[in-house]
């Protein structure tokens, strides 16, 4: 009996833990089984290839980590012709692509164009960037937009339709309940906060682009409220993120609602947090003898 | 192949005000090393499993034993200088590409405070067919080790001014072929002008998280784009880096 199966959307997986887009890739794999996965997520990709913010893009804070990176990724070309190949050679776990767009058309094209390609278990729409100026959380703020956006979307695909929200808006709930009426089958929440960092000494800010996003340890108790709100508000399953560092950890967030968790910054902290997060779960419901599916949303 | 281990401090030294040098011993990971590379470190002490790691290049490697020369600047590096030995040090690596190796030159090595590792690693290593120079700058006579001409802004150790002057003079009476060069970023600026177009291998330091090429943050201005330190990097031909960016 797999204790740890989990369900997101359309698809049933083997494991509760996901990486968040743009943190992994499959060096990993070199230090751990990927079966630990229940899902792997691409780096976020665009219409054309973007290069990304200047440097310095990273700054280690008091608690949790600052970065600029800006999209950068070969574009859609590249990734079909080269990325996705080499994926689907080396993953026996399911593929969720991530992609954003500066328009309602350019996602319609990148999702058109990825549909022709096999392999590939469903999508990550990425509304929720900080660090660019037309993609990303320009268009994840407004409940209208994200509900064309999401209608356009579903009405071109059958898998799975993940709509990762930001969690820099007044009201998650009412983003989150958009994406679910325009037809997303589940939901990723949090991408990075909003952070600054500034060099005392100098007066210069620590990160290219001043306000950047905000990732780690410190962002985790935000997550895990926005993680509860939005999941009294929506009925489709949430893959929870931001400062999932332990098995501990992620209980809380099955607690307050999430269907699975993905890890990002923890990896560059341990390599092997996703493996031992799935251990430490799996030793913890057998101790207990209870199943992830009784916990999840049962906070009291 | 990226290797994770968790090893026993073998050496702990504190070095002038602000340097710590650690080692460890495994014969499998010191046979993977090459000058250039760098391993990710973290402390295995409580209280560190939320943190960063943070690179630092390989200083020495001498049959089992690999050593770090580390400068001590924030919260990471704190917690490796107070590593006793025994205590369990975290190592992701090698990372990264290494110096390209020459033969039958005249070769001009510069590095300036924290730059120092992987240049003496570097020079343990150059073919006997090269005729070398190695010079090190530093603020003060804390950020001086050994080598062939020492530069201090203070004076308080070997000739008083910018390591970049005595770079200048070499390239002028030796006919120097070949430069390696390791540092801050104004000393790099400085030397990839006087260097010009003589062939320059410079190792870039960067701010960095995953160390192994997924994260993207610790790209810098190369050729057309940005290219990663960890993983096109560090070692980088100074005539592909756009200065003026950094």
């Amino acid at each position: 009996m797999n204790r740890l199966a989990a369900s997101l959307g359309r698809m049933e997986l083997q494991s509760p833990v996901a990486v968040a887009s743009g943190t992994f890739g499959t060096e990993y794999f070199d230090l751990f089984d990927q079966s630990v996965l229940g899902l792997y997520v691409s780096k976020t990709i665009t219409l054309q290839a973007r290069t990304g913010n200047p440097p310095p893009r990273l700054y280690e804070t008091e608690a949790g980590l600052l970065n600029a990176i800006g999209l950068q990724n070969p574009g859609l070309e590249a990734f079909i012709g080269e990325e996705l190949p080499r994926l689907r050679e080396v993953l026996k776990v399911p593929l969720i692509v991530s992609f954003s767009g500066a328009s309602i058309d350019e996602f319609v094209q990148i999702l058109l164009a990825l549909e022709k390609e096999e392999g590939l278990a469903g999508y990550e729409v990425n509304v929720s960037c900080p660090n660019v100026e037309k993609e990303g959380i320009a268009f994840g703020a407004d409940p209208d937009v994200v509900y064309a956006l999401t209608r356009r979307l579903a009405e071109l695909t059958q898998r799975e339709l993940i709509v990762k929200l930001s969690p820099n808006v007044t009201d998650i709930a009412a983003i989150a309940q958009a994406a679910e009426a325009g037809g997303a089958s589940s939901l990723a929440l949090i991408n990075t906060l909003y952070g600054m960092a500034i060099d005392w000494n100098t007066g210069k800010s620590r990160i290219s682009r001043p306000v950047c996003g905000y990732s780690g340890i410190g962002i985790k108790p935000v997550a895990l409220a926005l993680t509860y709100k939005t999941a009294q508000a929506v009925r489709i399953p949430i893959l929870a993120m931001g400062g999932i560092h332990s098995w501990q950890d992620a209980l809380e967030f099955f607690y307050a609602g999430a269907a699975a968790i993905a890890v990002g910054t923890a990896l560059y902290c341990d390599p092997l947090s996703a493996a031992r997060i799935m251990q430490g779960l799996r030793e913890h419901m057998e101790a207990r003898g209870l199943s992830l599916k009784q916990i999840i949303g049962t906070v009291s | 192949m990226i290797r994770y281990l968790t090893l026993p401090v073998h050496r702990s030294e504190s070095i002038g005000g602000n340097y710590c040098l650690l080692a460890v011993r495994d014969a499998g990971l010191a046979a993977l090393c090459r000058p250039g590379m760098f391993f990710e470190l973290k402390s295995g002490a409580a209280g560190q499993d939320r943190r960063l790691f943070k690179p630092v290049s390989i200083y020495k490697v001498q049959s089992d034993e690999i050593a770090f020369l580390i400068k001590v600047l924030g919260p990471g590096t704190q917690a490796l200088q107070v590593l006793e030995p025994g205590a369990p040090l975290k190592l992701l690596g090698p990372l990264g590409n290494a110096f390209q190796l020459v033969k039958d030159s005249r070769v001009l090595l510069v590095s300036g405070g924290v730059g120092y590792p992987p240049l003496a690693y570097l020079r343990d290593k150059l073919d006997a067919s090269n005729e070398f120079t190695f010079l090190h700058g530093g603020n003060c006579r804390d950020d001086v080790f050994p080598c062939d001409d020492v530069w201090t802004v203070d004076g308080s150790s070997g000739r008083q001014g910018l390591v970049t002057e005595g770079a200048v003079q070499l390239i002028r009476d030796k006919g120097i072929n070949v430069v390696y060069s390791c540092g801050p970023l104004p000393m790099l600026k400085a030397l990839a002008q006087i260097v010009g177009p003589i062939l320059h291998y410079v190792s870039l330091e960067a701010y960095m998280a995953c160390g192994v090429g997924v994260c993207h943050g610790c790209a810098v201005p190369v050729g057309e784009g940005y290219q990663r330190v960890c993983k096109e990097g560090p070692v980088f031909d100074a005539s592909l880096i756009r200065w003026g960016e950094l």
